[in-house]
């Protein structure tokens, strides 16, 4: 389109932060170019509409009226005590190592990890001021979405801080990793934050993001985590998004995944006020296996945006996608799942699943499951399914003696399980099926 | 695999490049000066005589059109399209003033012969030749056989309305659809008879700026069918047009619309060819389905343009908004539609189910071969309450071809009891086809209840051996698999149309297996 078009007050908001806060911002001059160019992407652009076809149902342009003052440091420390408010007591518990950033800043205090062998975490920050050539090698680079986005761009430009993690080869992680991301702030700010992950071929972990807030709940995050998964290496990739009801939650995550790999990730969706999460995934090595699954719950004025990519770009990979919304009120709960194999990958074997349950006259659901497949030798397939509380399920239920709301909650609790037991750790699954009963108790 | 010798003698015995409608007709025509600009607007209405509101429509239109861009979010790739290289209108020039068949010119009538379109109907009366329309048109006569290899014995009669590039040559079974109080003419003379029903009716569907096809064929259509079906009134007999470009570096821009007033019901047959030319030629039709209370609107087509050379040269670009209008309670609309022909399909036929306990229908099959790109599917937008929706969509991607559905299933915040099953498979036979599927799904109403499924797969080793141990050569097999994977919309069509698609199936897919 060669419309000119007037920027809106959040785009030139983003324009002067940048230019005023980039001298401040952490790198040596290959990251400030990064920099430069990732601006100059979004300014060529700004903030995607509709008409942004992979933005169809969630116009930032529109939603984004203003943007918050992006924080140099928060204004308010951030305790053990706090960290167990955040997570509540299922979380806190878990029994992990932990990774804390706050404000978008690793906190080295409440950060705890080194007596896992074959595990090497850094703050970003080190590493963008005096990059190793791994890293050059590599970062931006692992699975960038295809085209340019908007909300990479902006995280690349801003990014402050967040976590690098490498994984050994054949180092086996003995507990999950549990990287905790809390807004302290009192103020409204804004974050850009990134974290990157190489898992070494032959190496397993359990990697679980957790976003959250302490104190106010209107932060506006933007969070990116690149991550190679090596050849023969298992990882399970999870995260657990519970920010403040008037928030901002933009994430991406973008993932490569080596040869003969078991990549199993899950995306527990409950807070934000406007949330939009991406997930790039790509297989680079034949024989690999990715299970990419979801769930939301949202209610209010929630709007909730899932948009995935996996791009079967070897033979012999085998995917599975399955996603699950329960939208109460006047929620909003958007998939988008695209599923491509690319010309030679032949006996691929891909199966997407999107289901929502809509619990009020006034939820929206909106699907766009999506093959593009230029293979012929595959097995492909996705199916989309919206409606409301089985009639003849509540009755059975009901007829053996269930009061009517403990009957629903049985059956919305039994259609989000069917996701959540994907998880292959115990310990988080238990975690959050007991959050998604709390959810369903305090509707 | 190599093709068998049976294979190579079935295809030696089709006409040259597997399309058998690709000759032309050389009759003089008149034209409007190349290009498009009011003046040949105002060239086009006064050549139909039209009053000045159908005039000011047109200017309308294309004061809008010279606004607006092309729409570019299909998969298709094609080259800029040069809208000032086109003929907006061509007519043959005896058509200049025919009262009757007896005046139109034999050579016309000749052209409508060799693709078998009988337009004499005390023809069809005395049973002399099957009257048998339409696109997948039998060749040269040869009966058309049931599923036992039967010849398919028809009484049944078929009105017919004969496009030939910008003009409407014939229209038959005029006076014994008049008995009925059924109104089958061209548009162009509907304008003049029926200004009322016009006037209310077009563009209520597609409205003048829908989109950048609709809005060109607005300012530059020429000729079309128009049907009202009265009160209560069952059509007699099957409706049909017949489309046909001929004439160099013209477009088609051709317009129907159908009324189905309260109780009413009416099937309507489409079908469409076009010589083999080097060059691509541009189709860019809209048309427009009003289904008032109880009403029905039965639409079929069969889509065979000429699809372009083995190397991808030449074809037509079928640019085409269709959709239907359930205004009315308990009204129902059914699209059937076979695509074999185009060298790219954008096309859309869709269903807005206002009235409550409306039903929308969509049965497809697109198949595409050599350098084909269709991207067609459907949309089922839900607005009155209990209405439901079906869609079964099946595209085949073979050669070099591309083959994406792209479809909308909605239900708006008054769509209670809204119901929605949509199923859109695809077969690639082939490695260098692709096949994609967009469905959009958008629910605002809990008491919608949508389904989708998609499947994307290749023929199945284990049915191709099933089929070939039985003794089934591969060729065959592939046929019968292929043949039972669109079953479900086949089925659909009627009666005689069936017979012809399959084969219809059989000659897009030859040479594609290996």
């Amino acid at each position: 389109m060669t419309v000119a078009v007037t920027k809106t007050e959040a785009e030139r908001a983003l324009k002067s932060q940048f230019e005023a806060k980039f001298d401040a911002l952490p790198g040596n001059e290959w990251v400030r170019g990064l920099r430069r160019e990732a601006f100059a992407e979004f300014d060529r652009e700004g903030l995607p509409t509709r008409r942004n076809e992979p933005f169809k149902y969630t116009d930032l342009r529109a939603l984004i009226r203003e943007v918050a003052e992006f924080s140099e440091t928060g204004n308010m420390p951030v305790s053990e005590t706090d960290l167990y408010d955040v997570l509540g007591v299922d979380l806190d518990e878990l029994d992990a190592y932990r990774i804390v950033i706050i404000d978008g800043r690793f906190n080295r205090e409440l950060s705890h990890f080194d007596r896992a062998a074959g595990l090497e975490v850094m703050p970003l920050q080190e590493v963008l001021d005096a990059p190793p050539d791994w890293f050059r090698a590599e970062f931006g680079k692992v699975n960038p979405p295809p085209g340019s986005n908007p909300v990479l761009a902006l995280n690349t430009a801003f990014m402050t801080d967040g976590a690098v993690i490498r994984v050994a080869e054949k180092a086996v992680i003995d507990k999950p990793v549990h990287l905790i991301s809390v807004t302290g702030s009192t103020q409204k700010i804004a974050i850009a934050h990134r974290n990157f992950v190489t898992v070494g071929a032959g190496a397993k972990i359990t990697l679980l993001e957790t976003y959250a807030y302490r104190r106010m709940p209107f932060a506006q995050r933007n969070a990116a985590t690149e991550m190679i998964v090596g050849d023969g290496a298992e990882v399970h990739h999870l995260k657990y998004q519970n920010e403040g009801v008037d928030a901002l939650h933009l994430s991406t995550w973008m993932t490569r995944i080596g040869a003969r790999a078991k990549y199993n990730a899950f995306q527990f969706a409950l807070g934000g006020g406007l949330a939009r999460s991406q997930i790039y995934a790509r297989f680079a090595g034949e024989g690999a296996q990715a299970d990419i699954s979801g769930a939301m719950m949202q209610f209010g004025r929630q709007h909730c945006d899932l948009t995935m990519l996996v791009d079967h770009a070897v033979p012999h990979c085998t995917s599975r996608e399955l996603f699950k919304a329960v939208l109460d009120d006047e929620a909003r709960g958007i998939f988008q799942g695209k599923i491509l194999v690319r010309p030679h990958a032949q006996k691929t074997d891909a199966k997407e699943m999107a289901r929502a349950l809509l619990l009020s006259p006034r939820a929206e659901f909106d699907a766009k499951p999506e093959l593009e497949i230029y293979a012929d030798d595959v097995a492909c397939g996705h199916g989309a399914t919206s409606g409301e509380i089985d009639e003849n399920m509540l009755f059975y239920l009901r007829s053996r003696g269930i009061p009517e709301d403990l009957a629903k909650t049985m059956l919305i609790t039994a259609f989000i399980d069917e996701a959540i037991d994907l998880i292959e750790d115990e310990a988080i699954r238990e975690a959050f099926k007991k959050i998604s009963c709390g959810w369903l108790g305090c509707r | 695999m190599p093709a068998v010798q049976e294979t190579v003698e079935q295809v030696k015995s089709l006409d040259l490049d597997k399309y058998k409608y690709g000759f032309e007709t050389d009759i003089e025509s008149v034209k409007a000066p190349k290009g498009l600009n009011e003046d040949v607007i105002r060239f086009i209405s006064e050549k139909k005589g039209e009053p000045d509101w159908m005039l000011q429509w047109r200017l309308d239109a294309y004061r809008r059109w010279l606004t607006m861009e092309e729409p570019k979010w299909a998969m298709l790739n094609y080259p800029e399209i040069d809208f000032q290289d086109i003929y907006y209108y061509a007519a043959p020039k005896s058509m200049e003033a025919p009262k009757s068949l007896d005046e139109v010119d034999p050579e016309l009538l000749a052209t409508y012969e060799k693709l078998g379109i009988p337009l004499k109907e005390q023809e069809i009366l005395a049973g002399v030749k099957k009257p048998d329309m339409v696109g997948a048109g039998a060749a040269d006569g040869e009966p058309a056989l049931d599923e036992n290899g039967n010849p398919i014995a028809s009484d049944m009669k078929v009105a017919v309305d004969a496009v030939f590039d910008s003009v409407s040559v014939a229209t038959t079974f005029k006076e014994e659809l008049a008995k009925a109080g059924v109104i089958f003419c061209p548009i162009s003379e509907a304008v003049h008879t029926h200004p009322e029903l016009v006037k209310k009716y077009l563009g209520s569907v597609v409205p003048v700026s829908d989109n950048f096809y609709a809005t060109l064929n607005s300012a530059v259509f020429s000729d079309g069918s128009f049907v009202y079906v009265p009160e209560g009134v069952r059509c007699p007999m099957e409706l049909s047009t017949y489309f046909r470009i001929n004439e160099k570096n013209t477009g088609q821009f051709e317009r129907t619309l159908i009324i189905a007033d309260k109780g009413s019901y009416v099937s309507y047959l489409e079908g469409c060819t076009a010589p083999m030319r080097d060059e691509n030629q541009l189709h860019a039709a809209v048309v427009e389905l009003i289904a008032l209370d109880d009403a029905e609107i039965k639409y079929s087509t069969v889509q065979n343009w000429y699809p372009g050379d083995k190397d991808g040269k030449g074809g037509i670009y079928n640019f085409v908004t269709k959709r239907g209008d359930c205004r009315g309670k308990n009204s129902k609309i059914s699209w059937t539609q076979v695509e074999t022909g185009s060298a790219i399909t954008w096309k859309y036929p869709s269903c807005i189910l206002r009235g409550d306990n409306s039903r929308g229908e969509f049965y497809s099959i697109a198949i595409s071969n050599g350098h084909q790109q269709v991207d067609s599917g459907t949309k089922m937008i839900h607005l009155g309450k209990n209405t439901t929706s079906r869609i079964i969509s099946k595209g085949i991607s073979a050669g070099k071809s591309s083959n994406t559905y792209r479809g909308l299933v909605s239900a708006h915040r008054k769509a209670t009891g809204a119901r929605n099953f949509t199923q859109c498979d695809s077969l690639l036979i082939g490695d260098q086809c692709s096949a994609h599927t967009v469905p959009y799904i958008e629910a605002k109403n809990p008491k919608a209840t949508f389904e989708h499924e998609a499947t994307t797969s290749k023929i199945s080793e284990d049915q191709l051996f099933y089929c070939m141990q039985r003794g089934l050569d591969e060729e065959a097999a592939v046929a019968l698999i292929v043949n039972g994977f669109v079953r479900d919309v086949l089925q659909k069509l009627p009666m005689e149309f069936m017979a012809e698609t399959q084969k219809l199936i059989g000659i897009s897919l030859e040479g594609s297996v290996g």
